[in-house]
């Protein structure tokens, strides 16, 4: 079974998104229709130029992609909704890639928002509180993860808390991260923060947030011809893997560990682009708990199993370190929405390509990895380039 | 007044309070592997048809945690907090669920036994179960 896809003629002609936080007095609608304006003007394009779309939530009901694809026009595109839980806003963008590199469109648009704080409070598993799994809330799930590590690797939660400032660092230096601090976070800081399920404690958590942001992709030449003078930004490949069984799955409730799914998904999308870790210039990867950042940093190939650590320590993942991680405060400081998340990755990924990262530039950034899992149980990762 | 379990098809639960509640698995008659909960087609080998089996009620700590936020769907909100573990059974199975306990009560790599924890009681007088475990020789 093969499932890494290799992108040909395709690029990113335009970026967009609402910056994410409890926001409240933004209708959703408004904030999809914001998002994809900004990626339609980035790109120099109107919704005439897009031959399909694919929208993408976790929260909202039926139908709601279409009805935010109306706030942009109504040109009778084909629209098609996508949902893969967190990693829902990474899947629109991949199926919108293929889109144009199979040939079946020029240009396509990978639409996604989600509101949060308007969430039902069963976190859209839809069942209330009368399903098996309800009871048990997610950060206790990746806390089981943790305590796991902390047995068998002897990581600390100043590892964790050391993960945590730096993210939060980086997303003070990102005029679209929620969490932008006033000053800056130390560890001791992320650790005297309140406990939710040991050892994570609230500033080593993700907020649940509101957001919208857009991706427009198209036939190289079109975005060539349009922006001749920007760095143009390419999808590589793309993977996209649910788990295969081993013993000591959890059918009820997401899986966390023992899990090799982002391994297998990392090394398919490699071999699709035929690159590896060491070609990897700056990576992003599903951090709703921070020490899920830890383990992928193995899993990516970044470092040998169980040495992950060491590059913590070391301040490797961090400004100016080999491999940075997150430079837009990941889903600890960015944010995580749910839908838009993947997406707002990608925007990420694209201003560290075209060197328009400001304080958070990882210096001559060739090749930037985006990971994300959904549910604990669908992973993907998406390789992306660029050429003068 | 019954105990009635919150979702059906998860777990057996005995008419003698004493006794302790029964997991519902699945065997696959094939390559034997062992499933909980119940499914039709075997995730290992991908035969068609298992074999019910009651899975065993005693198990011994993977990994644990423990959340300080009220129990979701829980009717009393003054507890603090609970625990979340999974526990391997000797057929196979990674069970996840609530443990009862505080913090300094568990240990990966401990046996624990299984019981229910009563979530709330509907309008008609029905106590509404959970699965749970708790230290061997905990009380209830």
């Amino acid at each position: 079974m093969r499932h890494g896809l290799k992108f040909e003629g395709v690029a990113v002609a335009g970026v967009g998104m609402v910056r994410f936080g409890m926001l409240r007095d933004y209708p959703m609608m408004h904030m999809a229709r914001d998002a994809g304006l900004v990626a339609l003007h980035d790109a120099g394009m109107t919704l005439a130029d897009v031959d399909e779309a694919m929208v993408g939530y976790i929260q909202p009901s039926s139908m709601t992609g279409i009805k935010a694809m109306k706030e942009l026009g109504l040109t009778g595109l084909p629209v098609t909704h996508i949902e893969n839980a967190s990693a829902t806003g990474l899947v629109a963008f991949r199926e919108a890639a293929w889109a144009v590199s199979s040939g079946r469109a020029d240009v396509a648009m990978a639409l996604c928002f989600d509101k949060f704080t308007e969430m039902s409070g069963t976190g859209g598993r839809g069942g209330g509180r009368d399903v098996i799994d309800a009871p048990i809330l997610p950060a206790s799930y990746f806390a089981l993860w943790a305590q796991r590590r902390m047995y068998e690797r002897g990581t600390t939660p100043e590892h964790f808390a050391k993960v945590a400032a730096k993210n939060w660092n980086y997303g003070a230096a990102c005029p679209t991260a929620h969490r932008r601090p006033d000053h800056v976070v130390t560890p001791e800081e992320v650790l005297a923060s309140r406990l939710v399920a040991r050892p994570l404690t609230t500033m080593m958590c993700c907020p649940a947030d509101d957001g919208a942001a857009c991706v427009i992709l198209a036939r190289d030449d079109i975005v060539r011809a349009r922006h001749p003078d920007r760095p143009l930004v390419r999808p590589l490949a793309s993977a996209l893997q649910s788990e295969t069984y081993a013993r000591g799955h959890t059918f009820v409730g997401p899986v966390v560990g023992p899990s090799t799914m982002t391994r297998d998904t990392a090394l398919e999308c490699y071999e699709a682009a035929s690159l590896g870790p060491d070609d990897v210039d700056v990576a992003f990867c599903h951090d709703a708990f921070v020490n899920e950042e830890i383990e992928y940093y193995e899993l990516l190939g970044f470092c040998p199993p169980g040495e992950g650590d060491k590059l913590v320590e070391a301040g490797e993942t961090g400004p100016g370190g080999r491999i940075p991680f997150n430079t837009d405060g990941g889903l600890t400081a960015r944010g995580h929405p749910g839908g838009p998340t993947g997406l707002a990755i990608v925007h990420e990924c694209v201003q560290q390509l075209r060197g328009d990262a400001d304080d958070r530039q990882v210096d001559g950034a060739r090749v930037a990895l985006a990971h994300l899992v959904g549910g604990g149980s669908i992973c993907t990762v998406n390789l992306l380039g660029v050429t003068d | 007044m019954a105990r009635v379990p919150i979702e059906a098809g998860y777990f057996r639960i005995p008419d003698d309070p004493a006794e302790p509640p029964v997991l519902l698995g699945s065997k696959c008659p094939n390559c034997g592997e062992v499933f909980f909960p119940r499914r039709m087609v075997c995730a290992q080998c991908l035969h068609e048809g298992t074999d019910d089996v009651e899975l065993s009620t005693r198990g011994t700590l993977w990994t644990w945690t423990y959340c300080n936020i009220p129990l979701f769907g829980k009717k009393e909100t003054d507890v603090p907090g609970y625990g979340v573990g999974q526990v391997d059974l000797p057929e196979g199975p990674r069970i996840q669920a609530i443990l009862l306990g505080r913090p300094d009560d568990f240990e990966i790599g401990m046996e624990l036994d299984l019981d229910l924890e009563t979530l709330r009681t509907t309008d008609e007088g029905d106590d509404v179960v959970i699965y749970r475990f708790r230290p061997v020789g905990a009380g209830a």
